[in-house]
């Protein structure tokens, strides 16, 4: 029994370790986007993600960006941040991890 | 342990009415698997830690009636705890929808650390009944430990799944204090103890 919680010691202490990689948290993504007037509607970033192959789950906004939650044609969770204005795909986050960032975006 | 009959009944209702409302909104298609991901797994956290936090505070204050109570309710507060975390589970699956979908990111730290909490979880909610204590005796407390890990792993899945470092650390630190505060206070007993210099 003493092993098995030793094992589990590891398992959290591991995990632990992990959590210390750097990240971005993903509810601190920002745009760079001007006031929501100029804005484009939210039905064009549907589009924008559904051309890209993705089961859209939700759009909404978040701070100044348009935010997906999507399912990629292999079934994978998606979350990706997308510039309000020009609809440009700016990141994208895999159950917290980034998996793409367009070259040259720092928000 | 709650006696049976009409108070544990209405303590059951309390425990099941947040869970009930979620289903009754994911039922009704009001809302999508995916949003009731994070109300069900934040029960599940807050149940645990509610049944961890009793046992040290006996220890720090002594058996009052408000803690003689609430060490009553632990067990059901641990077994509430197991049943978010497998409506958590069930959230999960309808969101993912396909297993394929689910195995292949099962390998992501921010997934398996979910997983191994629910299975620790399991572990000690299998073995949350009078027969199961009798048969394993001492092992059983050893055991029902395993919720610690439960809690840690799932504060860690938290934490790596939207790197907000708030949550997790509301729900981590009242445990913090509680051990600081008993091992201070069993420290000062044995000191008293012993006739040592506090």
């Amino acid at each position: 029994m003493k092993t098995a919680f030793h094992h589990l010691r590891y398992a959290v202490i591991g995990a632990g370790l992990l959590a210390a990689q750097p990240a971005l948290a993903d509810g601190d993504v920002k745009c760079g986007a001007g006031p929501q007037s100029g804005w484009k509607e939210l039905g064009q970033v549907q589009k924008k993600a559904w051309q890209q192959g993705w089961e859209v789950l939700k759009v909404q906004v978040e701070g100044d960006c348009y935010e997906v939650y999507a399912r990629t044609q292999q079934g994978q969770a998606i979350e990706a941040f997308f510039h309000p204005e020009t609809l440009e795909k700016l990141v994208v986050f895999r159950r917290g991890r980034e998996i793409f960032r367009k070259d040259g975006f720092k928000g | 342990m709650l006696r049976r009959g009409l108070p544990k009944a209405v303590f059951w209702l309390v425990l099941a009415l947040p869970g009930g409302l979620m289903l009754a909104d994911f039922a009704g298609g009001g809302v999508l698997a995916m949003d009731l991901l994070h109300p069900s797994g934040e029960m599940a956290v807050r149940l645990m830690l509610l049944a961890l936090l009793v046992g040290p505070l006996i220890d720090i204050f002594g058996p009052g009636r408000f803690l003689r109570a609430w060490l009553a309710a632990r067990r059901n507060l641990g077994v509430a705890a197991f049943c978010y975390s497998a409506l958590h589970l069930l959230f999960y699956a309808f969101d993912m929808r396909m297993l394929s979908a689910m195995l292949d990111e099962m390998v992501l730290p921010p997934i398996w650390t979910g997983w191994l909490s629910f299975l620790a979880l399991l572990a000690a909610a299998s073995i949350s009944n009078d027969r199961a204590m009798r048969r394993l005796g001492r092992r059983w407390k050893q055991l029902q430990r395993l919720v610690y890990p439960a809690f840690l792993l799932g504060i860690v899945h938290w934490l790596l799944l939207g790197w907000f470092w708030g949550p997790a650390l509301v729900h981590l630190l009242p445990l913090i204090l509680v051990w600081t505060a008993r091992f201070l206070a069993l420290r000062k007993r044995r000191a008293r103890h012993e006739g040592l210099p506090t």
